[in-house]
């Protein structure tokens, strides 16, 4: 018995979202069918893209926002978005704004959003253990193609080449936000600054949408945000200060 | 005859090195040994998979085994020698600084309770330590501790620290692409 050369499964980076976009499917399904789910799950993230972004002025998120197209005229997906925006907007105390921006923007649930709705779709069509990394929001099923758990590092606030935590699941939604990559973006819409305090924040839970929604409204509360996270009920979290510290769920599942 | 016989062996031990600079390395382990630049996803796995052999191997010589098989000389005569193991020698230093230890030095951070530094050590791309070199010390600052320790049950500070280990995926705030051009990600999604 030798072992096998190649793994099976299929791998893939595109650029979609203004970010790059993972897929990483490890069920040992035909070549063809592999590549298919492939190109159905990276169709539907364009698709999600040219429908959400705020940098087109055509798209339907700004089409809407302007005035030109009523909400009963717009899309099931983009109303049933703005309704789970609403409801996140209550959930997060008013932290989690799709108007913090002063404008519609809504990509703060969309991508995470986008990615659930994909990760669903491959379940439901027999692609059971996958991994989909949109631009380090991530949705694992299953096993990895080394028939372990997938493991998940969670980047160092201060080294991009390290991690500073290693989670593994099974079915796990994983979202990371901080204001390392870009800066201090994430605006407190209390103040109206950018928001200060923690560095990076990761929410783990059954929904990637909600859980990057919880992981901005956290960075946005500033260290406030760690107390709250801690009476979120169904997930968990782990947060590094601005100060270098780090506070996590005891219950979060690390690797070894 | 002995030139051929020497011919033979330099042959021999060039394609013993070629075999092995052949044998791709396990993509886990590069991913763990990177490059700080990771730049083209086979010319990454190349350089980092040849000096870690090299190393391995007690053999130096064979990595340029294929000049040594052009130039049989080159065991022979300690001119022709010379200028053949000084090319070599840089190779192995132009490794080196991927393992060699560093020690960086973050800003000082002023915070209500006082000023906070930490220094990090870096052994290649892992990072080995973290000490804060400055901390509030006592007072106000201890009351808080232990406030946030007794506030927030089920969690726990530390100072945040480097882990090592086989990953499939990283999570992280959102990049742009050229960010994850110099993600830990890009990386992984090269070696495999």
């Amino acid at each position: 018995m030798t072992a096998p050369v190649t793994r099976p499964g299929l791998r893939r980076v595109e650029q979609v979202m203004g970010t790059a976009i993972s897929l990483d499917l490890a069920d040992d399904l035909p070549a063809a069918t592999l590549r298919e789910l492939a190109d159905d799950t990276f169709h539907w993230l364009r698709e999600v893209d040219a429908r959400f972004t705020t940098y087109a002025e055509d798209s339907e998120v700004r089409r809407v926002d302007r005035g030109e197209l009523p909400l009963s005229g717009a899309s099931a997906d983009l109303r049933a978005v703005l309704a789970r925006c609403a409801d996140l907007w209550g959930d997060t105390d008013g932290f989690f704004d799709a108007y913090a921006t002063g404008r519609l923007d809504p990509s703060g649930y969309v991508k995470g959003w986008a990615a659930q709705v994909a990760s669903d779709r491959l379940v439901a069509a027999g692609a059971v253990d996958h991994c989909l990394n949109a631009g380090g929001d991530i949705r694992v099923r299953g096993h990895s193609s080394s028939g372990q758990p997938w493991r998940i590092g969670v980047r160092h606030p201060w080294d991009a080449y390290a991690t500073c935590l290693v989670l593994t699941g099974t079915d796990l939604a994983v979202a990371t936000s901080g204001v390392y990559e870009r800066g201090h973006h994430v605006v407190d819409p209390r103040r109206g600054g950018p928001a200060r305090g923690l560095r990076s924040v990761t929410v783990v839970g059954p929904d990637l949408g909600v859980a990057d929604a919880y992981a901005t409204a956290a960075v946005a509360m500033g260290v406030a945000g760690i107390g709250w996270l801690d009476r979120l009920p169904g997930h968990l979290h782990a947060v590094v200060t601005d100060d270098g510290r780090l506070l996590r769920s005891t219950a979060l599942p690390l690797a070894d | 005859m002995r030139r051929a016989l020497f011919a033979i062996t330099g042959l021999a031990a060039g394609t013993t090195a070629l075999v092995v600079l052949k044998g791709a390395p396990d993509a886990r382990q590069v991913a763990q040994d990177l490059p700080a630049g990771a730049p083209g996803g086979t010319t990454a796995a190349t350089p980092g998979a040849a000096p870690e052999r090299a190393a391995a191997k007690p053999r130096p010589t064979g990595r340029p085994g294929t000049t040594a098989a052009r130039t049989p000389g080159a065991g022979r005569t300690g001119t022709g020698a010379g200028p053949r193991s000084t090319p070599a020698a840089p190779r192995t230093s132009a490794a080196a600084p991927k393992s060699t230890t560093r020690k960086v030095t973050g800003p000082v951070v002023v915070t209500e309770f006082g000023n906070v530094q930490v220094q990090i050590t870096v052994t290649g791309t892992k990072i080995v330590n973290a000490v804060a070199l400055e901390l509030p010390q006592g007072g106000q600052s201890d009351l808080r501790s232990n406030r946030v320790d007794d506030t927030y049950s089920g969690t726990s500070g530390t100072v945040v620290r480097q882990q090592d280990a086989n990953l499939d995926t990283v999570s992280q705030a959102t990049a742009t692409s050229n960010g994850y051009r110099q993600s830990l990600q890009a990386a992984l999604d090269q070696v495999r």
